[in-house]
């Protein structure tokens, strides 16, 4: 009970602390506000907005105030993909694709405006409700992984690689696989962590110090959708007539099981190494489809389909702060971006990590959902009108704003010349249908891995047996092992000749 | 042609390129020392080698091309060459691409380090709305080339880095280039019909935005910016430090 109670104080006085200075509010308007519009038009992501804001704040900006503005637009960006997915059937993000399904069947039956009100709703309370779980699972985390040591965050590090290349493949599933062991190369480019030893720089002092985590992100985030967006012709879209917006208060309270629900599974997804948001509202779409009474009407324009799939996304921003704050390790790609953000701010997230920053990360989440739902119910027909703009229109200025964010992160040109590099690989990796997120987390993740896998040998003066002996680190081995196992034709095979016995059985 | 043949062909190759270079970083990675791995007067052995995990990604990598490559030849992905179809373009698509591509390398590569930031954004803008938007391939060709011609022209000019940041003639160049896209784009517009109000805007957007951008880094996220002696920067510097800055902090 004491702790509740300390933890509520604690919060409280951050959120007052960051709701009586004017600041706030100047950071977190203008950055909500650029994050639904990234959202929103199709082509620009939740990650370029984060990764983009980063370049811009990077460490002339007190981290508190950067904070604001990069929080600030990842819960907008995520929020904004579903306007073009609900009134024109084209996801604005990936994490929005599951919102067109049932979306977009709602405004061809003339009720986009209800649609937009309800999800506007739904992703508030799920951007809270996600919050709400930050709050209470980022302690007892912290309190476990303080027996959390370099075997267990190797291991660790290895599974959000690989639950990643495995949830992310539109492809194979070894695609994934490859765009993350690709990551992970790049990440051994440079000194390495122990020895101090020079890899792969060809000579090349830039390289000494590795691949730099902001040109790497708008290299493989802005680049493909600059060239893929201008590959073919796009012409604006004529726009649905949306009528009243702001949903009615008898509706939202009817609807509350089912934001809760998609709430906490967008929550248990986000915080999943590596997943992310996209994951998490067709994961929730699925549960919704099967123990919703509307399942049936899934895909032919049912609010609770959308709500599934709209509230969970917003609550994995929450549970995917949750192991990046605790671990260093990023739940999806736009909190890699930010921890691009508090690496250039010198900031480890981890076991150490200034408890008061997480209450302010808390704070700041509640205060840009609230943000983000006043500008959604109030200013939607804002950012309708900004949906009108082409995409040859706004990507060539995308790519000036990549450029010069890219150039200011400290690594001059040289960053620029890694970040075409990293974008035309990514381009083609894209045509080949290789996942780009495997390849970012693995490029963040690589270092922390390298050093913490050979540290564990180390202390264990070469015993293997550091990953199996210690209760943390077998259990994260058997989920590394049973992952790969599970991707394998022969077991799923296996696994399938086992299920249906059992069905014939029964 | 099915889909998954279409993708299977591309793996083929796919594979075959990630064998080449995993073999490549294998080989690269025996020059790093494994078993005495003495560095930074720490004592090394092959558990604390930097070479250890290095060898992991790329035998991994190696392993999994070959599965690639297998599944790819079992699903029939091996009978015939790569061309743009089995890409997924069109032959149009490929040549935009190929434009777009152009276009972005000769702005990262030769213009950005060496031409005033906001004439080359300005150009490039320019260059990708017009070249772009309507799809017309007489309007792309001509884009691109009006941005080659000054980046290669700045390139081969002042090659060496320690030219890149001085001021130049490549600076002039660059504008004169955006000055005549900027002229061919509302003459070419014109003659086909009345000018749409994307073209009426593009000039607006191609000088604004690189412009309000390059002077809010500088001076208001107080960032870094790339070539701060470029022809239009420098005077905006200038003038920022010695006519503005004055009337508000000497009393």
């Amino acid at each position: 009970m004491e702790f509740v109670s300390t933890q509520i104080a604690g919060f409280w006085l951050a959120f007052t602390d960051l709701a009586t200075d004017p600041v706030t509010y100047v950071y977190l308007v203008a950055s909500v506000f650029l994050g639904i519009v990234f959202g929103a038009l199709p082509g620009l992501t939740a990650t370029l907005a984060v990764t983009i804001l980063t370049g811009f704040f990077s460490n002339k900006f007190p981290l508190e105030q950067s904070l604001i503005a990069l929080i600030g637009a990842y819960v907008g960006a995520i929020y904004g993909g579903s306007y073009p997915s609900i009134l024109l059937n084209i996801p604005g993000t990936a994490a929005s694709a599951a919102t067109a399904m049932d979306g977009y069947p709602l405004t061809r039956n003339g009720r986009g405006g209800e649609a937009l009100g309800i999800t506007t709703t739904a992703s508030f309370i799920g951007t809270l409700f996600g919050t709400v779980c930050l709050l209470i699972f980022v302690w007892v985390l912290l309190l476990i992984s303080r027996n959390i040591a370099s075997p267990e965050k190797a291991l660790l590090a290895l599974f959000g690689i690989l639950l990643s290349g495995t949830l992310m493949s539109r492809d194979l599933v070894i695609k994934g696989w490859i765009s993350g062991l690709i990551g992970l190369a790049m990440a051994m480019v440079g000194l390495d962590p122990i020895l101090s030893e020079d890899r792969y720089t060809f000579g090349w002092p830039y390289l000494l110090s590795g691949f730099q985590i902001v040109p790497v992100l708008m290299g493989a985030f802005a680049i493909p959708q600059i060239m893929d967006g201008l590959r073919a012709t796009v012409m604006a879209a004529q726009m649905p007539r949306v009528g009243r917006i702001v949903p009615r208060f008898a509706e939202v309270l009817r609807r509350l099981p089912s934001i809760t629900r998609s709430g906490a599974i967008g929550t248990g997804v986000g915080a999943l190494p590596g997943v992310g948001e996209d994951v998490a509202g067709w994961v929730s779409y699925g549960v919704g489809k099967a123990s919703s009474r509307e399942g049936g009407k899934f895909g032919k324009g049912s609010v609770d389909g959308l709500i599934s799939a709209e509230a969970a996304n917003n609550a994995a921003i929450g549970g995917a702060l949750i192991p990046l704050l605790v671990l260093g390790i990023p739940g999806s790609p736009p909190a890699a971006a930010l921890l691009g953000a508090l690496k250039i701010n010198n900031v480890i997230p981890g076991p150490t990590i200034d408890p008061a920053l997480i209450l302010r990360v808390v704070a700041i989440l509640v205060m840009a959902s609230i943000t983000m739902f006043i500008m959604g119910l109030f200013t939607a027909r804002v950012f309708i009108m900004i949906l009108r703009i082409p995409q040859t229109v706004f990507l060539p200025v995308v790519m000036v704003l990549t450029t010069i964010g890219s150039f200011s992160v400290g690594g001059g040109i040289n960053d620029l010349f890694l970040m075409i590099c990293v974008g035309l690989f990514a381009y083609a990796m894209n045509v080949m249908k290789y996942p780009i997120a495997p390849l970012v987390i693995g490029a963040i993740l690589g270092g922390l891995f390298d050093e913490t896998f050979r540290r564990s040998l180390l202390i264990s003066d070469g015993d293997p047996s550091v990953f199996f002996s210690r209760p943390g680190a077998a259990i994260l081995l058997t989920l590394n092992v049973l992952l790969i196992l599970s991707q394998l034709p022969v077991v799923q095979r296996l696994f399938t000749r086992l299920t249906g016995k059992k069905e014939n059985a029964a | 042609m099915a889909d998954t043949t279409i993708m299977r062909r591309r793996d083929f190759w796919t594979a075959l390129f990630l064998i080449v270079v995993s073999a490549f970083f294998l080989y690269r990675t025996s020059l790093i020392p494994f078993f005495r791995a003495d560095a930074a007067g720490v004592q090394g052995a092959w558990f604390n080698s930097a070479a250890l995990v290095p060898l992991g990604i790329f035998s991994a990598l190696l392993l999994l091309s070959f599965v690639l490559l297998a599944i790819a030849i079992r699903d029939g992905g091996a009978t015939q060459l790569l061309r743009s179809k089995a890409l997924g373009f069109t032959g149009g698509e490929a040549e935009r691409l190929l434009c777009v591509a152009l276009i972005l390398c000769a702005y990262i590569f030769l213009l950005v380090p060496r031409v005033d930031f906001i004439a080359c954004s300005a150009l490039l803008i320019t260059a990708l709305i017009w070249g772009f938007h309507t799809g017309n391939p007489v309007a792309r060709r001509l884009s691109t080339l009006l941005v080659l011609l000054p980046a290669l022209y700045a390139g081969i000019a002042h090659f060496p880095r320690a030219e890149w940041t001085k001021p130049h003639d490549d600076d002039i160049a660059t504008v004169a280039a955006f000055a005549l896209l900027t002229a061919v784009m509302f003459a070419y517009e014109r003659r086909r019909g009345p000018v749409s109000r994307v073209v009426r805007l593009t000039p607006v957007i191609a000088i604004i935005v690189p412009l309000l951008l390059v002077i809010a880094m500088a001076f208001g996220f107080r960032q870094n910016v790339p070539n701060r002696q470029g022809l239009l920067f420098s005077k905006i510097d200038y003038h920022y430090y010695v006519t503005l800055k004055p009337l508000w902090s000497s009393r």
